[in-house]
């Protein structure tokens, strides 16, 4: 691999990904703007994080689903996000030490 | 009944207090950015890159996992189908995640939301939009927020191409690589309006499933996305008639 075609490389990468960036903001300018497609991104916007979250902890397998499960009732408990990920980490870390 | 679009009542907005509220907001989930910064940087030069190449794949491309998936495509002659349709189709959830993003955008100049979305990854992306259902208005805070993410990750990788050691085990020991997904699984809890997400959400969990299982890799993130979204609107259609 030369070092051109490294650069040639990571400029391609770059291209591709900075169109992703700016291609939702730049193909939803073209959808007039309605209550119906509010409500769609609404819904997207929850439903791009579900599509990250569980494939992630499927594969993860039962650290993942503890991890998740002692993050997502602990948000709930304490109503703060970082303690609750921090007793996710520690009980997965745990897990994995003891059980898995 | 349907949600009710919310206007914001004062605009979009991108100012210097907002992405101050984004970097201090982001500041929690630095350390597994610069633990996978470090790993990509390792890795990177097990792969052959030389150290400057590597800093300059996360300073440009900012994009994790596929600047992982490049490495293994990283070989001569190079692969340049595989390379462009693997970095297209790990980040084309980029652009559901712009386009989630269009209220906070309104009214701002091109220049302004072009350029903030040099910045936009998962991370600043979904502590942004937990922060609007707080009332956040400030697309500065997804720049603040990108920024501090970029410096971190390109920082680590430059230490991760130079120093080398540490592994994934190592990593997975102290499962750190399980941070980003509790932070994910933590944002929904926040972003949950009620029972009314029920039904997308779970539409959105099976069809990203699917795609894992039926599809080629890296394609879960859209399809479970797009799935939960039309899902949402055709029950609203058919709640309303």
């Amino acid at each position: 691999m030369s070092t051109v075609d490294a650069l040639l490389i990571i400029f391609a990468m770059t291209l591709i990904t900075y169109a992703t960036r700016a291609g939702g903001i730049f193909l939803v300018g073209f959808v007039p703007m309605s209550a119906r497609v509010e409500a769609f991104l609404r819904y997207l916007a929850g439903s791009v994080l579900v599509a990250i979250v569980v494939p992630a902890t499927v594969r993860g397998g039962a650290a993942a689903y503890v991890a998740v499960a002692v993050a997502v009732v602990g948000t709930l408990v304490l109503r703060k996000a970082l303690p609750a990920i921090a007793l996710g980490i520690l009980a997965a870390a745990l897990w994995r030490a003891y059980m898995g | 009944m349907p949600p009710a679009a919310e206007p914001s009542p004062h605009g979009a907005a991108l100012t210097w207090a907002g992405c101050w509220r984004g970097a201090r907001a982001i500041l929690a989930v630095l350390p597994p950015v610069f633990v996978f910064g470090v790993a990509f940087g390792i890795a990177a030069r097990g792969h052959g890159l030389e150290g400057w190449i590597a800093a300059l794949m996360s300073a440009l491309v900012f994009a994790g996992a596929s600047q992982f998936a490049a490495l293994d495509l990283w070989t001569k002659p190079i692969p340049w189908l595989p390379l462009l349709v693997a970095t297209f189709a790990i980040n084309a959830r980029h652009i559901l995640l712009g386009a989630s993003l269009r209220a906070l955008c309104r009214g701002l100049p091109a220049w302004k939301v072009y350029g903030s979305m040099t910045l936009l990854s998962d991370l600043n992306w979904a502590a942004l939009i937990a922060a609007e259902r707080r009332g956040e208005r400030d697309l500065g805070y997804l720049v603040g927020a990108g920024a501090l993410m970029w410096l971190t990750w390109v920082t680590a990788s430059v230490i991760g191409a130079v120093a080398g050691g540490l592994t994934l085990d190592d990593v997975k020991t102290y499962a750190l690589d399980l941070v980003l997904v509790t932070f994910f699984a933590t944002t929904l809890v926040g972003l949950r309006r009620g029972r009314i997400d029920d039904l997308p959400w779970l539409v959105a969990g099976l069809a990203a499933m699917g795609a894992v299982w039926f599809l080629p890799p890296n394609w879960h993130v859209l399809a479970g996305g797009l799935a939960g979204g039309i899902a949402g609107l055709v029950r609203d259609e058919m709640t309303r008639s």
